[in-house]
């Protein structure tokens, strides 16, 4: 209990110990070094014996001294700053347009029958495809990475959040109404709550649909940027500068959903019980 | 005191060929409450009663007749004609009949209700629960002679004090058993000091030992209440004929499809009673063998 109470940098301490506890922790069980170390090994040795040829995997100590090469020659820092900072813009605008629309199309029967066709309508587009006229439209540019994202992340939140809110248990609702709760307050106080297992999946989900179209993107054109990296490595058929992005991505992808995991645990307490 | 006059209720259901049929839920059902009493409803399953209840609650409008809550009409009747329709569909486009209000909590009749599950909610801790329903009932009482948070929190620990449940106030429902679950809505329901407690089935999950404590109790709590200004009303549903008859002053038996009342036996029994009492037992085996009966001749009942 008394870990709750305390304030300040030592609670924001315990709490980073906490996540990297959360987060780290499945890496370094016994269970799956056992399968992890085998498999680095293999990595290692495999081209260095000459089993796979070096030039189409390279060793894993070759991609270590690249990534160093490219944090220290080819600015990769600033690059995962640039997609950082269009990923998140583009997050937030997605998130905070689909949470409030997919709760009040869930709510109200009315308000649904008006705009959920449309989005039933636009969401079977692959966001790929809007690529051609984002770029007719945006020109290439920042404006463009986000507007694409945001296609990528929009969808899966909406629906997700509204179908979390449109399986609210009645039951529930009935004995909040009786007790005087106006719609403001179901929303707030039931329905967000009934739904809030599926918002944090969307969530996830339009982490993973949002770093796909990170890369598509970025392929496309832009000058800065993880996607753009990557495209420059293949015209240049560089193997490990691919890995190294490639690894990049993944790591942002298994640590933002980490953090949504934690934000998860710490908000829904009462599912921790069960 | 509450009126229930010629109730009835038809709702739409899917035949077994899959197409629409229509169902009469409850058919006719007119009943006057006193203040200060308890009253059950028994029959078999899916003979209406539940749906009564929530027409009693106002969380469902019936086709025909009315209620009124000390002179106050519940839920008008959904219209009939076609004109009354597209007045109702006008009225109520955006937002439902059920609601209280989009932005301002406003209890429309001072009612609580238990339902069997689904009775608290699962994301607020037991005294978080109490507060929640606390808040709603002051929304309507000017800012500033609102109690304070803290007074809310007191009167929340007061009443799970009272049901047995002080030291579980930070645990969440599912931390908690289910008998103690129903105790939390029960301390939920009275904290609110209702004038009529509605109860669907609130002790058919719970085991048999907790179940006759559960009753000791709502009695207990029930006659603590009889000293004021309006005693409350208890409309409990049940299954349970020994449950019924014990508790309540009145029991009503409704026969199924379509639901209407068969019989209203009054049990005049001084409290405390005593479960074994030979005049309740006798009382219960008339119950029982009105309830056989109309299994064994269901045929003749439905139209």
């Amino acid at each position: 209990m008394d870990q709750y109470e305390t304030r300040g940098i030592r609670r924001f301490l315990l709490e980073i110990g906490g996540f990297l506890k959360n987060s780290l922790g499945n890496f370094f069980s016994l269970e799956f070094l056992s399968v992890l170390i085998p498999l680095l090994l293999l990595w290692e040795f495999l081209p260095r014996l000459g089993v796979i040829p070096e030039s189409l995997l390279p060793r894993l100590s070759t991609v270590a001294a690249t990534f160093i090469d490219m944090l220290l020659h080819k600015s990769l820092l600033l690059h995962i700053l640039y997609s950082m900072g269009r990923f998140f813009t583009a997050f937030a605008i997605a998130v905070g347009l689909a949470v409030p629309i997919g709760l009040v199309m869930g709510w109200n029967t009315k308000i649904r029958a008006f705009i959920l066709p449309l989005w039933q309508l636009l969401s079977p587009i692959p966001p790929p495809a809007w690529v051609p006229m984002t770029i007719i439209v945006f020109g290439i540019g920042s404006n463009m990475h986000i507007f694409l994202m945001f296609i990528g992340i929009f969808y899966p939140v909406l629906f997700n959040t509204y179908q979390g809110i449109k399986d609210t248990d009645p039951r529930y609702l009935a004995s909040a109404r009786v007790f005087g709760a106006s719609e403001f307050t179901l929303l707030r106080k039931v329905y967000f709550w009934h739904a809030f297992g599926s918002i944090i999946m969307s969530l996830k989900t339009g982490v993973s649909m949002g770093l796909v179209m990170l890369v598509i993107g970025e392929a496309y054109g832009g000058r800065m940027g993880i996607g753009y990296l990557l495209g420059q490595a293949k015209d240049y058929f560089l193997i490990p500068d691919m890995m190294v992005c490639m690894a990049i991505i993944g790591f942002i992808g298994w640590f933002l959903i980490e953090v949504l995991k934690y934000i998860e645990i710490k908000l829904a307490l009462w599912k921790v019980g069960r | 005191m509450i009126e229930a006059r010629s109730i009835s209720k038809f709702i739409s259901v899917v035949n077994e060929n899959g197409l629409a049929g229509g169902l009469t839920a409850v058919l006719n059902v007119s009943i006057s409450i006193p203040d200060g009493k308890i009253v059950s409803i028994i029959g078999p399953s899916g003979c209406g009663k539940s749906t009564f209840l929530e027409i009693l609650a106002g969380l469902q409008a019936p086709t025909e007749g009315e209620i009124r809550i000390d002179g106050k009409l519940v839920l008008e009747p959904l219209p009939s004609t076609r004109k009354e329709m597209e007045d109702y569909k006008r009225r109520y486009r955006f937002i439902s009949p059920l609601a209280n209000g989009v932005f301002t909590d406003h209890p429309k009749h001072d009612i609580a209700m238990i339902f069997q599950d689904y009775a608290v909610f699962p994301w607020m801790t037991a005294i978080n629960n109490i507060v929640f329903a606390l808040r709603l009932r002051v929304a309507g009482i000017k800012r500033r002679e609102r109690p304070t948070h803290k007074e809310m929190l007191e009167k929340a620990s007061y009443y799970l004090a009272k049901v047995g449940l002080s030291g579980s106030e930070y645990k969440y429902p599912s931390q908690l058993s289910g008998g103690m679950r129903q105790r939390l809505a029960l301390a939920r329901a009275l904290s609110v000091e209702p004038k009529i407690i509605l109860m669907d089935e609130p002790f058919a999950a719970v085991d048999a030992l907790s179940r006759e404590k559960l009753q000791d109790d709502l009695l207990r709590l029930w006659a603590e209440t009889k000293e004021n200004a309006t005693p409350i009303i208890i409309i409990l549903i049940t299954h349970d004929v020994q449950e019924a008859v014990y508790l309540s002053d009145e029991v009503v038996v409704f026969s199924p499809s379509p639901g209407s009342i068969r019989n209203r036996i009054p049990v005049d029994i001084e409290r405390p009673r005593a479960r074994t009492d030979p005049a309740i037992i006798e009382i219960q085996e008339r119950i029982f063998a009105m309830l056989q009966y109309d299994i064994n001749q269901e045929n003749e009942y439905s139209i």
